[in-house]
């Protein structure tokens, strides 16, 4: 230790920080890359007379106090900034190194891109039957996604902090939706339902729990079946209950609830106070587990066990008894998550879930373990997940199935990009014998 | 690594309570008694049966025997139409007729149990190096793309278009295990994450492939490739006629486990596999090229599962659509558990695989007689690979002797392996 803290820093670290920096450099190249394409295809390959219509009135907010009127832009220049601003940002990642949020920057990167995309597709002249981008409700909808994602990602940070990989949430979604689906469409009541979603995904955190902290077995192989079983239970029982009982499946959507006054702010207002009791409960959420994690006694309980077990169960903590209550309320999280999904996107249909549950781990991962950082994650994965989905009704000449590859791609680059850099809780996945 | 213990040492440690076939057979139980428990709490006759006794003053007995007639029925179909339908084969043996017909169940089961295990020692071979293939449907799902490519578009004749198509599929699952395992090499992206988002780019590049590139059946507009040409397809082995589908293909998966038998246990590549996975620091220090050995597992791995795609599609459907091994009974995703359940090891994996092919031709069985979704086979078989993977569970259960030096076995190690 002596030494080292004389020489400053050790041979591994210096060679670490010079592989850190050149896979910042390779980063940044690629957002250049992405800018440079960006700016040659839907800037300059757009004749000088094409436009992009703008408008900002939700579809569904009536009788507004306000309206902001469309907007209507040069596509070309519209891009050629948005290229402009990719490239600066690329630059800036190569020239200054920074150590932190550099895939952030790459995530804003790739969002641009698709709003680039967006700009080229409606421009008039152009392909698009619809000329105008809603932006408005280009936000809601990718807000809905961001919405389950924080919850997934949530549920990963109370279970990855305490040293237990819950790679099962999106077996929790799935089981979130069904029952949830099942008690909204019964009970007319999305609290039963979310209640519901808690019960059935702080079941299965239990037997994750169980199974791994009991047992030790694997956890990423204990998840990643719990996600095949809980799948293929819960495409036995739509065809067993749900297909011949439609009653039960009725996929009522939640309700908004406007949040009066704020509500009526343009833009921002239908986005964040014009939405279901989910996405509130999502955002008290965020302050929750932040809170708990870092600023209680018992965060720090759970922090120490998911870093040194051995040493925290010398200072008299109980590692197995945390590691089980944060599993557990991890699972639940990912239930409500499922309930939220359901409750934004309807009827349950086997698979409909479409890997969420691992898009959200790898916000988390994105997110470094933290709940704000998955929060920004889950954003930009929302926005591509949504884009990518919605983008076909734009007559885009790129096939819907090659944009629906968009969202995966970018987090199997986020992910590359980023562990190696990151770190997990030290003991995260290992099981703990008790001596 | 000498594994010659004596023979009779080897017997009856086979078949004490702590070996794992015995594990693996209780927990085949346990999963069987589950499904028969959801059978009856979604059946609703069994349901309204049991009510009587309460409502109507039912009788118990006829609650038990409703119960027993539906569990057997489901299973008596799960198992005549995966093995062997007993009066028929009563039937073939005293008239010398319909030997077909009887052999049929069999045929299918085998068929099935093709590709899984070609896929399986992929995903086990993985496992054994301490690599996670999740990625393995996907990387079928590209050796089937690839390889029906070159099935139906280039015309040659069967002795060298069958080795092409093959190797077609070979080569696309190479090239769908290359990236997870260059990107976990050289940037640590873990594989996990990284093949669970490439499956679904394989799908959605699947459905790109059947509907919107020259591989669609011209004329067409659904979601479904050309029909790969009779000289690339894996024929019968009893002929066409026969009706019985079981190809040439089980050649190819018998030469895959003699290949991974040997791989494993005489090759010393396959020596440095092993003890990466077994310590990876110790491989470290005795001088293995750590990132060389992952690369390669996922080359060999995703090779293997793409040769499974090929061969399932050339020895069963002959061309792929929107819906090629998707969903949860994919044989990329069976393979995992088959590969748990057979301990990585080939034979093992061979015996796994004929169980679960079984299992899944059965539930098939199971659907069409009864209208129990075949769904349930996944469920059984997601269950028996949870209580083997657990099996100190099963041995409380039971009240087996544990065995003093059992050990805690990690296939996976965290984020931060």
């Amino acid at each position: 230790m002596e030494l080292v803290s004389i020489v400053g820093v050790t041979p591994q670290a210096n060679e670490a920080a010079a592989a850190a920096s050149g896979r910042t450099r390779a980063i940044g190249a690629i957002m250049i890359g992405i800018g440079v394409f960006t700016g040659l295809v839907f800037a300059m390959g757009v004749s000088s007379a094409a436009h992009s219509g703008l408008t900002f009135n939700p579809v569904n907010l009536s009788n507004a106090p306000w309206h902001v009127s469309d907007l209507t832009v040069a596509t070309r220049w519209v891009n050629a900034v948005i290229a402009l601003l990719m490239v600066a940002l690329g630059l800036e990642v190569i020239i200054r190194s920074p150590r932190r949020a550099v895939m952030v920057r790459f995530g804003v990167v790739a969002v641009l891109f698709l709003f680039a995309l967006l700009f080229w597709v409606v421009r008039t002249p152009g392909p698009s039957p619809v000329p105008v981008i809603n932006f408005t409700a280009v936000l809601i909808g990718s807000s809905e996604v961001a919405m389950v994602l924080i919850f997934g990602a949530l549920s990963g940070v109370m279970c990855e902090r305490s040293g237990v990989v819950n790679i099962a949430i999106e077996g929790q979604f799935i089981g979130g939706a069904f029952i949830g689906t099942m008690l909204a469409s019964t009970t007319h009541s999305f609290i039963f339902a979310a209640l519901g979603g808690a019960v059935i995904g702080g079941l299965l955190g239990l037997l994750l729990a169980f199974l791994s902290l009991r047992y030790l077995s694997d956890q990423i192989i204990v998840g990643v079946v719990l996600v095949t079983m809980i799948g293929s239970f819960s495409s036995y029982l739509n065809l067993q209950v749900f297909t011949p009982f439609p009653q039960f499946n009725t996929g009522t959507l939640a309700p908004n609830l406007a949040i009066p006054l704020i509500s009526k702010i343009p833009i921002i207002g239908p986005v964040f106070f014009d939405q279901s009791g989910f996405f509130y409960f999502m955002l008290i959420l965020v302050g929750a587990v932040s809170f708990a994690l870092f600023k209680t006694r018992y965060g720090l309980h759970v922090r120490a066990v998911g870093e040194h077990p051995r040493a925290a169960a010398t200072v008299g903590i109980n590692v197995v008894r945390v590691r089980y209550i944060n599993v557990v309320l991890g699972g639940a999280i990912a239930g409500v998550g499922g309930v939220a999904f359901m409750a934004s996107q309807g009827q349950f249909q086997p698979g409909y879930t479409s890997g969420l549950g691992y898009i959200a781990l790898a916000a988390m991962i994105f997110g470094r373990w933290r709940p704000s950082g998955a929060v920004v994650a889950s954003v930009l994965f929302g926005l591509s997940v949504y884009l990518s989905q919605n983008l076909q009704t734009y007559n885009v000449p790129v096939s819907t199935y090659i944009l629906n590859m968009f969202p995966y791609i970018i987090t199997i680059a986020v992910v590359s990009g980023l562990i190696g850099r990151v770190r997990a809780p030290a003991a995260d996945g290992i099981p703990y014998h008790r001596e | 690594m000498s594994d010659t213990p004596r023979r009779a040492v080897t017997l009856r440690h086979r078949f004490s309570s702590t070996s794992p076939i015995v594990i693996a057979f209780i927990a085949l139980v346990l999963g069987l008694v589950l499904g028969a428990l959801i059978i009856i709490f979604t059946t609703p006759v069994v349901l309204n049966a049991w009510r009587d006794i309460f409502h109507s003053w039912g009788s118990p007995w006829h609650a038990v025997k409703v119960t027993a007639d539906n569990v057997g029925a489901a299973y008596r179909a799960m198992f005549t139409g995966s093995i062997i339908d007993p009066p028929g084969l009563w039937h073939s043996i005293t008239t010398g007729k319909g030997w077909d017909a009887t052999m049929t169940p069999l045929s299918e089961t085998l068929t099935y149990a093709t590709p899984l295990i070609i896929a399986s020692m992929g995903v086990g071979i993985a496992f054994q190096t301490g690599i996670f293939n999740i990625g393995a449907n996907g990387q079928a799902v590209l050796g089937g793309i690839a390889g029906a490519a070159v099935g139906s578009m280039l015309h040659m004749p069967t002795i060298i278009h069958i080795p092409l198509t093959l190797l077609a599929g070979l080569a696309g699952g190479v090239i769908a295990g290359a990236i997870p395992g260059l990107l976990k090499a050289y940037t640590g992206a873990h594989e996990v994450i990284v093949t669970i988002m490439l499956n679904y780019v394989v799908y959605a590049f699947l459905l790109f492939v059947v509907l919107s590139t020259p591989l669609q059946q011209p004329g067409q507009q659904n979601d479904i490739s050309r029909m790969m040409d009779p000289s690339s397809q894996l024929a019968p082995i009893f002929g066409v006629a026969s009706g019985l589908r079981v190809s040439y293909g089980i050649f190819v998966a018998a030469a895959v486990v003699v290949f991974a038998w040997w791989f494993l246990d005489r090759s010393s590549l396959g020596f440095d596999f092993r003890v990466t996975g077994a310590n990876p620091t110790a491989a470290r220090a005795s001088g293995i090229n750590s990132r060389a050995i992952m690369v390669l597992v996922f080359l060999i791995s995703g090779g293997l599962a793409g040769l499974a795609g090929i061969v399932q599609a050339a020895s069963t459907t002959h061309f792929i659509d929107g819906g090629f091994l998707i969903g949860n009974a994919g044989i990329g995703f069976t393979a995992i558990t088959v590969a748990l359940l057979g301990r990585n090891r080939p034979m093992g994996i061979v015996w796994a695989s004929l169980l679960f092919a079984a299992l899944g031709v059965g539930g098939r069985s199971m659907q069409a007689s009864t209208g129990i979704p075949l769904d349930l086979a996944t469920i059984i078989q997601s269950a028996v690979v949870l209580f083997v993977a657990t099996p100190v569970l099963v041995k409380e259960i039971f009240r087996l002797r544990t065995s003093p030096t059992a050990t805690v076995q990690l296939a996976t190690k965290g984020w931060n392996s």
